[in-house]
């Protein structure tokens, strides 16, 4: 190919890349048009979607909220653990109310009676 | 009195435009459309050198600034902020492919290329240029095609490019200087 003058150079350039300035395309802003309606929808869903999922997880944490907390169970099956017992014991010592029972008994052996009559 | 629109008129009418296309109004959508479709998937193609890309990212820009509608301020011209959010998505394109294009001339050869042999020879020059553009770094492309193709001011550039119009000048510069190395077989010397 023939070589061209330098000072073509700029000339050519902007001849080369001004040829594809502009490319129309028929039809393009309905297809965006679509496009667009499309999207739209799309997020709607998305939106309706998100809403639904917030809502159904705060449902979820006013049944958790209102139901009593693990604590408050460990608590309350403390307390009937303790009123069971409470009662087994109650049942027990009742039958020593009149302290009769815990009174020891001490018998004085025969050999101490006898030194205590014996030096009297 | 004269039809002919001014940039002035045409920035008014897009203002006008955004604002109805806020409102819902799909008239005004597809005149917006109309309006600045063309030099954007022209500026897209030479930027990822394919004709369906081209309309694919072009397509998602206006998706975009339907979204974008209520929210859009008239700080720069329209024509603008879509190169912006166009430029956007073609550094997203690339990161996608993870490769750059390597030649523009992935596209379909456009009707009438081949026949004339009196054009054969500016054809050659033209692909020449379009391979020698395809291999400059991304912000001498995009810079040398927003201004030469696009012919769009340095504050342009540096708007819709978001960086210093010092930088748009240097990219430019740098641009036609590689630009000048890559087609040395088609020049003599300067004189």
């Amino acid at each position: 190919m023939e070589r061209r003058p330098a000072e073509h150079f700029d000339r050519d350039l902007e001849a080369a890349l001004v040829r594809g300035r502009a490319m129309p395309v028929p039809g393009f802003a309905g297809r965006v048009v679509t496009a667009v309606h499309a999207d739209r929808l799309r997020r709607a869903v998305i939106r309706w979607g998100s809403g639904l999922s917030a809502a159904a997880a705060c449902l979820v944490a006013a049944l958790m909220l209102d139901a009593p907390s693990e604590e408050a169970l460990i608590v309350e099956a403390r307390s009937l653990v303790a009123a069971e017992e409470s009662a087994q014991f109650h049942e027990l010592l009742s039958l020593a109310d009149d302290l009769a029972l815990l009174q020891p008994v001490i018998e004085r052996p025969a050999l101490i009676e006898d030194l205590a009559d014996g030096g009297s | 009195m004269s039809e002919e629109s001014t940039p002035l008129a045409d920035e008014e009418e897009d203002r006008r435009l955004m604002g109805l296309v806020a409102a819902g109004d799909d008239d005004a959508l597809r005149l917006l459309v109309h309006r600045h479709h063309a030099r954007l998937i022209g500026y897209l193609r030479s930027e990822v050198g394919s004709q369906a890309t081209a309309e694919e990212l072009a397509m998602e820009v206006f998706i975009r600034l339907h979204r974008a509608a209520s929210r859009w301020r008239p700080e720069a011209k329209l024509s603008t902020y879509l190169i912006h959010i166009a430029r956007n998505l073609v550094l997203n394109e690339w990161r996608r492919r993870s490769r750059k294009p390597t030649s523009a001339l992935e596209s379909a050869p456009e009707p009438g290329d081949a026949a004339p042999e009196s054009g054969r020879r500016v054809g050659e020059l033209e692909e020449a240029f379009s391979r020698a553009v395809a291999q400059l770094p991304e912000e001498q492309r995009t810079a040398i095609l927003l201004f030469v193709q696009q012919e769009m001011p340095y504050e342009e550039i540096a708007s819709a490019m978001g960086c210093p119009v010092s930088s748009v000048k240097t990219w430019i510069h740098r641009a036609r200087a590689r630009l000048k190395e890559l087609m040395l077989d088609f020049y003599g010397p300067e004189s």
